[in-house]
């Protein structure tokens, strides 16, 4: 009796394990699936790139601050999901400058400066070149950390 | 997800920037939800909450013309007839400072979820939303879910030394 009842428990969790199993594979199908979906989103982010920092730059120079915010914002949390550390932090500085968010106002050359170098991070932004990217943050991080300590 | 399947879930995303939204939808689509509706301003969406049966909705902090946390608070007010004010809602924000989670807590928000995000956060956090409801508090101060979580998986002490079984004692004796 004991050895039916234990081979029923065993055949009753070898079941349970295998829902188990199953849900598991299902699940990780769909985040594969997810995955391969936001790669495709991502480049169209990049093929677009270049163009809307340039959008930022004009309104920037026309002093547009709260479009100029706003696509700072924008371009921020695009770039920070998409794996581009860098011009995150940067638009997150230009953001917060245009938003008033500064520990030290900072230098019309700063701001162009800063810019510049995102125009450059961007301009081939198929082809990112991690090493001169690199070397172009370490240029303007004094800039940056002047007028926002924490960024 | 298996307690409400996930491809029957109607959600809704409010988000003015068109890439997050797309990420978005475009994760929500790859786990099989089959009705998606997107939402660049919080008029349209205001519009949608009023006309449309929904079950989750994912709104963006920062709005164009109002932020994300008015449209909350609206929502947990002012129910509509399609949708009662419990509807879980999740706030999708890249600005995740202890003061901004506060005020979303404090608005009635479900989840929070902090841009950058992963195809497997969203999923956690659609879950949680929608298969592990807190109990929902509707008084004057707060309209939200309860903002003490529940503390899942731990047991509570039954011990020889429960104070509780000694003052059930006492009160017999």
């Amino acid at each position: 009796m004991i050895a039916v009842y234990q081979q029923q428990t065993i055949k009753q969790n070898s079941l349970v394990l295998q829902m188990d199993e199953e849900l598991e594979k299902q699940r990780d199908a769909m985040l594969a699936r997810a995955n391969n979906a936001v790669d495709k989103v991502a480049d169209e982010f990049v093929s677009g790139l270049s163009e809307r920092v340039g959008e930022l730059g004009k309104a920037i120079q026309n002093n547009e601050r709260e479009t100029a915010a706003g696509i700072a914002y924008n371009l921020e949390t695009e770039a920070s999901t998409f794996g581009w550390p860098r011009v995150t932090r940067i638009c997150k500085w230009l953001r917060k400058i245009l938003s008033g968010e500064y520990d030290q106002k900072p230098e019309p050359e700063d701001v162009l400066q800063v810019l510049t170098t995102l125009k450059l991070m961007v301009a081939d932004a198929n082809n990112p070149d991690e090493q001169r990217d690199a070397e172009l943050f370490k240029k303007i991080y004094p800039a940056l950390n002047k007028t926002i300590s924490d960024i | 997800m298996a307690k409400t399947e996930i491809q029957d879930l109607s959600v809704l995303i409010v988000d003015s920037n068109v890439f997050i939204a797309k990420t978005l939808s475009t994760i929500l689509e790859a786990f099989g939800v089959r009705k998606i509706i997107l939402c660049k301003t919080l008029g349209e969406a205001e519009k949608k909450f009023y006309n449309s049966a929904l079950d989750c909705v994912f709104v963006d902090f920062i709005m164009e013309d109002r932020t994300g946390i008015e449209f909350i608070k609206k929502i947990r007010t002012n129910p509509s007839s399609k949708n009662n004010s419990d509807l879980p809602i999740i706030l999708d924000t890249g600005v995740t400072d202890v003061n901004t989670i506060v005020m979303a807590r404090d608005a009635g928000v479900t989840e929070v979820i902090s841009k950058p995000f992963s195809p497997e956060q969203v999923l956690q956090k659609l879950d949680n939303a929608v298969n592990n409801r807190r109990d929902f508090i509707d008084v004057d101060e707060f309209v939200g879910p309860n903002r003490r979580r529940r503390r899942e998986n731990h047991t509570e002490w039954e011990g020889e030394n429960d104070r509780r079984l000694s003052a059930t004692n006492n009160q017999t004796e």
